[in-house]
């Protein structure tokens, strides 16, 4: 089979300190790069985009339906109102005798600031055709996702103008966030797809699996590393972007579908092979512990780990491939069965970085034809602009963008 | 609506910073699960009190929850008759959580209104005697009062208390003055008489789709089949507005053992589904007869029955609701690809459910421009797919990705901004 692109770009991208920390519940060692009480809601950057995978996600795409910059710009408002609130919690507004209550009450009659809620906006492609005449501002490297040869792509689950992802310690924060977004956004946006997913506690230590079985994501750029962050992740001016996208990130999603049942009968070591790690430790496999770095220049011939094994390909670790690093807020999905009785299971894969050909593209075309792909189908996803973060109480997601490239949206 | 009547309780009492003792606190029953009660009556709750650095804290212990201190100020007030407005100590501009308590022995009904204006910031029905609720509000400058209706009293205003602040700059959540039965009285006759004379097209138009079934002219029979289904449409019989003769002239095969084959199975879609899929015509004749019979029998009930003013804010709201679920989801299309066409209906009866509204709403009803340009715009979205040349509609799958968005998302859009509307046409007591 020919080349696609795995979780296994996972295991390039995470730092296995950052995620340990932040996908464990209980109290960990590590030290956490978010404060407790989750992501801060304003800053140069989304702070949601460095945060560690919580325990639950939801991930949508819409379509944009508003009439026109203004509308267009009063959605992206409404959107940021929203979120701040949401993700800082208080008492929602009363409406009185003059509506029906304010809020779906799932989370109890407060919003409880410390429910660790995160919100991810991001733009798709097609938010820059001719409607709202943005043609010309368009993030410089957004093109909308090509088909990958071992695709098996269902435009039902593709693209889309905007992307929201949520992220919280549970789905009911999760659940009760997109409630309130699409409610107060009904009209401007209208949901085109949208894909649940979790992450797992770790079992017994360490990176927390995927459905594999294996522990998913143990090396990956530190993201407390904030020049290795302006190296890898995020947009700036100086990248040949627009002023308004400084501060944001390519955001590549892919709804990869796994066999799993299939994985499961298949033997161990060849799982192993397949992979290149242990899977009970997650060590390489020329490696005793999960923190240990594989050694490929003692093995350039595969001995111990093939040269054709997903985290020998997805990262070589040789100068060369550290430009492609990426970072990676994977999540695993299960969403039922399908048409013959198969579990419909497999892995939200989302990443970041400043440069989705050097860095997405480049480990995708690394990863071509390797033996994993015969046990998992890209079947959606898309190609995202990760806004710049809101940095006040007057900012608005895009506000740059809209307000600064022609006439200025008002309030209707 | 229900009450549960409240068992004796030990009361906790402490002292004011003048010695005064504090009112008492009541406990009911315990809280049970509200998040799924829908338009059950309301539950009880809880509460406890006790007094803190010179200001009354309330301390909310309901269900297991975590409790939960309130801002300082926030005020426990009596919402009995007796000692309307009782309690207010803290007058305060922002958001705040007021806790009333009846200490009466009736049910009572209690709402917090601006003086000046008589609008209604927010309310709590159906409060059991010993019972407790809270009351979120957002208040700004201005002088407000509590009024107290008990059952079979008449209602009594509380102490008028000022609330400091610059009124340009703290301002009050949204108020209105409330809808009472005898304001809905007159828009409920008009729209009755209205829909009466809509019913007599509707005789009309089934009996020429009757017609056309027993000519054995489909094509006639398909024509006239959407013109009278249309007509009903136009109506906005939505959830149930016409009981039982409602459901078996609109009903689909749902919940029917033997699904489009049933008995049971009866109306515009039973009619739709015989010519849609070339059925002959002994059975379609029935189903056709069935159907004119149904309609004359609706007509006359329709007569002889007074509909409950309290229904039309709720209608107007609910047709949509109907669109949205059945129609834009192609639920009930049975073969003729109408649905876009009795979605642009339901339009319609929308609109003629508020027609005879809008004098309340005028002045209730801030956003009743906008709900308007939306109902032109959702009007427009769908009438782009009518080919009045041939009377047909573009079938729902034949959309493509946007022009469905685009519809879907000025329904929902206008649900929304409806739900507001049902909710202040709610009839209510008045003064």
């Amino acid at each position: 089979m020919r080349p696609v692109l795995r979780r296994g770009l996972l295991r390039g991208a995470l730092a296995a300190g950052a995620v340990t920390a932040l996908a464990a519940p209980a109290p960990a060692p590590a030290p956490a790069p978010a404060p407790a009480d989750g992501p801060r809601f304003h800053g140069p950057h989304q702070a949601t985009i460095l945060a560690p995978p919580a325990r639950a996600t939801a991930f949508t795409a819409f379509d944009v339906t508003a009439a026109g910059r203004r509308e267009l710009a009063d959605l992206l408002r409404t959107l940021t109102d929203r979120a701040r609130f949401l993700t800082t919690g208080g008492t929602p507004a009363p409406t009185g005798i003059t509506a029906p209550p304010p809020d779906s009450g799932i989370l109890g009659p407060y919003v409880p600031a410390d429910g660790g809620l995160g919100v991810t906006l991001s733009a798709g492609a097609s938010l820059f055709d001719g409607r709202y005449g943005l043609a010309d501002h368009a993030p410089r490297l957004l093109r909308t996702m090509p088909v990958f040869p071992d695709d098996d792509l269902d435009p039902a689950w593709c693209h889309g103008d905007l992307a929201l992802q949520l992220c919280a310690d549970s789905p009911d924060t999760v659940l009760h966030a997109l409630r309130d977004l699409t409610r107060h956004t009904r009209g401007g946006m209208q949901i085109r797809w949208r894909l649940d997913g979790h992450t797992a506690p770790p079992r017994p230590s360490g990176t927390p699996r995927n459905l594999f079985g294996f522990k998913d994501g143990t090396s990956g750029p530190d993201p407390r590393d904030a020049r290795l962050m302006d190296r890898l992740v995020w947009t700036g001016t100086d990248s040949g972007e627009p002023r308004w996208a400084a501060g944001g990130s390519y955001q590549v999603v892919r709804l990869i579908r796994m066999l799993t049942e299939f994985w499961d009968r298949i033997p161990l070591s060849e799982q192993e092979r397949v992979i290149g790690r242990n899977r009970d430790t997650g060590a390489p496999l020329d490696g005793a512990r999960e923190s240990d770095p594989p050694r490929y220049a003692h093995d350039p011939e595969g001995e111990a780990i093939p040269l054709d094994s997903h985290i020998r390909l997805a990262h070589p670790r040789t100068p060369g491939s550290e430009a492609h690093r990426l970072l990676r807020r994977s999540y695993n999905y299960d969403r039922g069965v399908d048409g013959n009785g198969t579990l419909d299971q497999g892995l939200l894969f989302c990443c970041y970085q400043r440069d989705p050909v050097r860095q997405f593209t480049a480990v995708q075309k690394r990863l071509a034809g390797e033996p994993l792909t015969d046990y998992v189908t890209p079947f959606g996803g898309g190609y995202f602009f990760a806004f710049p973060g809101v940095r006040d109480r007057a900012d608005w997601y895009g506000r740059a963008l809209l307000t600064g490239t022609g006439r200025t949206g008002g309030s209707t | 609506m229900f009450f549960r009547s409240g068992r004796p309780v030990p009361v906790v009492t402490g002292k004011t910073p003048a010695g005064r003792p504090v009112p008492a606190v009541a406990d009911g029953p315990p809280v049970t699960d509200s998040a799924l009660a829908g338009r059950r009556p309301p539950r009880w709750r809880v509460t406890g009190t006790a007094v803190a650095g010179g200001a009354a804290v309330v301390v909310l212990a309901g269900c297991g929850a975590a409790p939960r201190t309130p801002a300082a100020g926030d005020d426990r007030v009596d919402a009995s008759p007796g000692r309307c407005g009782h309690g207010w100590r803290h007058p305060r501009p922002g958001t705040q959580t007021f806790t009333l308590h009846n200490t009466s022995g009736t049910a009572a009904e209690v709402r917090l209104t601006d003086t000046r204006t008589g609008a209604v910031l927010g309310e709590a029905e159906g409060l059991a005697p010993g019972a407790a609720r809270t009351l979120p509000v957002r208040l700004g400058a201005g002088t407000y009062a509590f009024v107290c209706l008990g059952e079979d009293t008449d209602p009594v205003t509380g102490p008028a208390v000022r609330v400091p602040g610059d009124p340009r700059r703290t301002r009050s959540g949204p108020a209105a003055v409330p809808v009472s039965v005898h304001d809905l009285i007159p828009p409920a006759l008009a729209y009755q008489r209205w829909a009466g004379r809509s019913m007599t097209r509707l005789v009309a138009a089934t009996d020429a789709l009757r017609a056309a079934v027993r000519t054995g002219d489909r094509a006639a029979a398909r024509s006239r089949w959407l013109t009278a289904h249309l007509a009903y449409a136009r109506l906005g019989a939505a959830y149930g507005a016409f009981g039982d003769a409602g459901d078996a002239l609109d009903r689909t095969a749902a919940g029917l053992p033997r699904g489009v084959r049933d008995p049971g199975f009866t109306g515009f879609h039973r009619v739709e589904h015989g010519l849609w899929h070339r059925e002959r015509a002994p059975g379609l004749r029935r189903a056709a007869d069935r159907l004119a019979r149904d309609v004359r029998a609706l007509r006359a009930g329709w007569a002889r029955t007074r509909m409950d003013p309290a229904d039309l804010g709720r209608r107007a709201h609910e047709i949509l609701e109907d669109t949205l679920r059945a129609e834009l989801t192609g639920r009930t299309d049975y073969g003729s690809g109408s649905s876009l066409a009795t979605a642009r209906a339901h339009l319609d009866a929308t609109r003629a459910v508020l027609r005879p509204l809008r004098p309340l709403l005028r002045t209730r009803y801030p956003g009743l421009p906008a709900l308007d340009r939306r109902l032109d715009r959702a009007a427009r979205a769908l009438d782009a797919h009518a080919h009045a040349y041939r009377g047909t509609w573009t079938p729902l799958g034949r959309l493509d990705r946007a022009q469905r968005a685009r519809i879907d998302a000025a329904v929902g859009d206008l649900t929304e901004r409806l739900a507001s509307v049902a909710a202040l046409c709610d009839a209510r007591r008045t003064p």
